[in-house]
């Protein structure tokens, strides 16, 4: 071969320059349309041109998938574990943010409300049995939470009183339990009831205003507070804690008195924070 | 049975009673259907018994029953000694008059069901904190709902009760 070069170099030389000289022409000639030789060479090599593009192609594929899937599945990995962890943060931060207002929430209640001394707790559990209305929340003896202590919403609305205490847990039965009874007080004309569960509405979420003063005509959406006296053998309670609004007026089923159902304040089913009334001062 | 087979069988059924008790506490009880939540732990201690006869039923009831006064606000210790005997009641029936299969299982817990409710309602006659038919109304609404929940919680210990081969080798 070297040989052949070296004797018919310039031959070679001569084709060239003849064959580059011939498509110079037929191009010119052609004007922007591929000359024949091109187009035959290009008819010609357009299917291998595609085998070869396509085993190219499949070669770089099975390089991909043999190094860079490692690779590509760490990465994959690492962006998912990066997201998780994100999302927790962003959860605990949501969490807290809700905290946060909870307490600016109570801030403002406490101003107004110096004689309670407040104990915050977190809902554990909500009751499932259909016979009582119950929350259990995350504060028990150890924090000084004592059975008969009020608990309260973040705006100062009454959510319960504690039944039952463990230690670091208690019970507390909601406004709208069975058992629970205590003086109220109906805000707009100082007249005093007593507020009772009642078995029927406590499935409804609500519950009753008994032993209506004979005087006092009762307005929808009236506001029934704590009246802090003393009902029988009930323990003491705080005054001036908001319980619920009048919804209606019923007569019971002998029909010789009334009594108002009422809707609480504090939304029971949601309830993620309470705060246990520890110590007040007691109304004479 | 070896002693392993035994204690593995009860571990089990006790293991069991965690997502029954969850889904019970945590779950169900957010959710009201037609105004009341299922009791899913009676339920638990009755497909119990069904499959393993009364006394074993009686043992595991009894367990079942100190979960129950442990997670459930009410009067301690009512619920031990009902489950016990409901289980030493649902075992011997299901053995011995009924079948233990799923449909025993039906019957008994509504049996059950039925007993612990009559129980909460005869209860509170006597202080006369609710009317009758109130109360009726929710104890027929939560057997039917909790009743919804046999097929799982039967399924689910029967799955333990076949895992552990039965020949008696104690």
């Amino acid at each position: 071969m070297k040989d052949f070069l070296k004797h018919n170099g310039i031959l070679i030389l001569v084709i060239a320059l003849l064959l580059a000289l011939i498509t110079a022409v037929v191009s010119a000639t052609f004007g922007g349309a591929a000359n024949p030789l091109s187009n035959l060479a290009g008819v010609i090599s357009t299917p291998f041109r595609n085998g070869l593009n396509a085993v190219v192609n499949w070669a770089e594929g099975v390089y991909t998938n043999a190094f860079e899937r490692e690779r590509l599945e760490e990465e994959l990995e690492a962006l998912r574990k990066e997201n998780a962890a994100l999302k927790e943060e962003a959860l605990k931060g949501e969490a807290a943010s809700r905290e946060n207002e909870r307490f600016r929430d109570l801030l403002g209640f406490r101003q107004k409300r110096r004689d309670l001394d407040l104990w915050p707790a977190k809902v554990t559990a909500h009751g499932s049995s259909n016979w009582s209305s119950t929350l259990t929340i995350s504060e028990g003896s150890a924090g000084g939470v004592e059975a008969g202590d009020c608990v309260i919403d973040q705006y100062g609305n009454l959510v319960g009183v504690v039944t039952e205490v463990g230690t670091n847990w208690s019970t507390l039965i909601t406004v709208v339990d069975v058992d629970l009874e205590m003086g109220g007080l109906i805000a707009r004309t100082d007249g005093a009831a007593i507020l009772e569960g009642d078995f029927r509405l406590m499935g409804e979420g609500r519950l009753k205003l008994t032993y209506l003063p004979e005087d006092t005509q009762l307005l929808a959406g009236d506001t029934i507070l704590t009246s802090g006296l003393k009902t029988g053998d009930a323990a003491t309670y705080p005054s001036g804690l908001v319980v619920g609004y009048v919804e209606e007026v019923r007569s019971d089923d002998s029909g010789m008195s009334d009594y108002a159902v009422l809707t609480p304040a504090t939304d029971l089913d949601s309830l993620e924070q309470v705060f246990i009334v520890k110590d007040f001062d007691i109304v004479e | 049975m070896t002693t392993k087979d035994f204690v593995t069988k009860w571990l089990a059924y006790g293991l069991m009673l965690l997502p029954v008790w969850f889904l019970e506490c945590f779950v169900l009880s957010r959710f009201p259907v037609f105004g009341v939540k299922a009791a899913l732990l009676p339920l638990a201690a009755v497909a119990v018994a069904v499959l393993e006869g009364g006394a074993a039923g009686a043992g595991f009831g009894l367990a079942v029953g100190i979960l129950y006064d442990t997670a459930v606000p009410g009067m301690p210790g009512a619920m031990t000694l009902a489950l016990a005997l409901i289980g030493l009641g649902a075992g011997l029936l299901a053995q011995y008059a009924l079948r233990q299969d799923l449909l025993g299982c039906l019957i008994c817990s509504a049996l059950a069901m039925g007993i612990i409710d009559a129980g909460r309602i005869i209860a509170r006659l006597f202080t006369r904190s609710a009317p009758l038919e109130a109360m009726a109304g929710v104890a027929g609404r939560e057997i039917l709902w909790s009743l919804c929940f046999v097929p799982l919680i039967y399924l689910m210990f029967r799955w333990v009760f076949r895992r552990v081969p039965k020949a008696t080798v104690l």
